[in-house]
């Protein structure tokens, strides 16, 4: 038996999980809800985290019943995502493994998801499709980079990379991986980087949409009384979508609209959804046909919308293909992803040794080797 | 790695404090150092800004490890 406890605080959620052999004992979480219209920025999320880590950890400890000294490996995130949450897990992963004598390792963020998402549906190899509201940084909503990574042989690396412009050039991985960044507070100021090419754009500002439970949560309720489609820009590209259209759309033309009352701000989130879902729905179908999968795992926050599953679930049935989706306790960053990602590598024989045990803001799933899928 | 169980907090707390680079490029550094169970840091800084934002950050993280040294520690003997 191999029990892993995973820390996960990348974003605005804090969470630890206790995974043992693919059962989740525990995974609680608590979430740094900002008032309507304001993303979170990395030092309050970062204070809000240290507020509540060890409250977080103690529970999970006592939920699954378990002492430290059954713990087998502490797993954390080691990125990608807001630089100062990060170091607040890290750090306390770092202290609770040398306290209790156990071996660290860090994980990547995006391969948590992946993991849990195959743990939680029981999918094989499907082809993931990504979607994280804040925590991916390199992977920018604006001109978004949407790569395939595949389990693929060389002759079809060369094909599929003639294809797909934005593939990654070292990709040798099992994962057939769409990532696609939705943040429905896009703001430079709220990326730890500060480097997004665009400010201000903000669905969720412009309409003020309340961030509790999350931003997302509340666009698909206001999404369902929405009446009218309000056309949106469309952008697809091969495998590149792009959402700047529409976050400047919704910016200029639609805010002018919704102050002479041609919409309203159901029309407007029920209109993003559509236009939204329907591009991911496009290039998720091809990224199927280029891989040739039967299997389709949508993981990440914006994963759990059941609009979105619906539109998935259309193109899965007229394909012949599988869905696979998650309800909102393992698609939301939660702790035992990182559990489970981080027991499939430590049963592998990954460690990370504390020197090494630095986080970083960008970290591309690709860059992972992966040792433990065949 | 695990450290071994009869260790001085403070050199546990070095480890854990230790991996993680200033945010900023350049114009700062800062040097740890322990001796028997005493933690000293050294910080060079251009500007007084620089500075006080670093000890600032730095004073986060060594309450959130003593913090978690109280709650979790001492370290287990196996």
């Amino acid at each position: 038996m191999t029990v892993v406890i995973g820390f996960e605080g990348s974003a605005n959620k804090i969470g630890v999980g206790i995974v043992r052999d693919g059962v989740v004992l525990s995974n609680p979480r608590r979430t740094y809800i900002t008032p309507p219209g304001q993303g979170f920025l990395p030092s309050e999320t970062a204070k809000h985290h240290r507020g509540v880590i060890l409250t977080v950890l103690k529970e999970a400890l006592q939920q699954a019943g378990l002492k430290p000294a059954d713990i087998d490996c502490v797993a954390y995130t080691k990125g990608p995502g807001m630089g100062a949450p990060l170091v607040t897990t890290a750090l306390v992963a770092r202290t609770v493994s040398q306290l209790w004598g156990k071996p660290l390792l860090g994980v990547n963020h995006c391969i948590g998801h992946i993991e849990m998402g195959r743990l939680v549906t029981r999918a094989n190899n499907p082809t993931v499709l990504v979607i994280a509201l804040q925590d991916i940084r390199e992977e920018r909503l604006d001109r978004a980079r949407v790569r395939i990574c595949d389990k693929l042989s060389r002759k079809n690396l060369v094909k599929l990379r003639a294809k797909i412009r934005e593939i990654s050039p070292c990709f040798c991985k099992p994962f057939k991986t769409i990532i696609v960044p939705i943040n429905y507070h896009q703001n430079g100021r709220h990326s730890s980087g500060g480097k997004l090419p665009r400010t201000g754009s903000n669905p969720a500002r412009v309409i003020k949409i309340s961030n509790d439970p999350s931003p997302g949560y509340n666009i698909e309720q206001m999404a369902k009384r929405g009446k009218q489609y309000v056309e949106l820009p469309y952008t697809v590209k091969g495998m590149d979508v792009s959402f700047s259209g529409i976050l400047s759309y919704i910016e200029e033309a639609a805010h002018k609209m919704l102050g002479s009352r041609q919409c309203t701000a159901e029309d407007l989130c029920f209109s993003l959804q559509e236009t939204l879902f329907a591009m991911l729905v496009e290039i998720t179908e091809r990224a199927m046909a280029h891989c040739n999968s039967q299997e389709v795992l949508i993981v990440g926050g914006v994963g759990c919308n059941l609009r979105l599953q619906e539109m998935m679930g259309t193109m899965c049935k007229e394909r012949g293909a599988r869905l696979f989706a998650t309800d909102e306790s393992f698609c939301i960053d939660n702790g035992a992803m990182i559990a489970q990602a981080g027991w499939e590598m430590f049963r592998a024989g990954h460690v990370t040794e504390l020197p090494d045990s630095w986080i970083t803001q960008r970290f591309r799933t690709d860059e992972v080797e992966v040792t433990w899928r065949d | 790695m695990a450290a071994p169980c009869n260790e001085y907090p403070a050199n546990i707390a070095l480890r854990s404090l230790l991996p993680d680079r200033e945010p900023r490029k350049g114009g700062i550094s800062k040097d740890l150092s322990v001796s028997d169970n005493a933690m000293s840091v050294k910080w060079t800084a251009d500007e007084a800004r620089i500075l006080r934002v670093s000890v600032g950050s730095f004073l986060d993280h060594l309450a959130l490890v003593l913090e978690t040294m109280e709650e979790f520690g001492p370290p287990l003997t196996l």
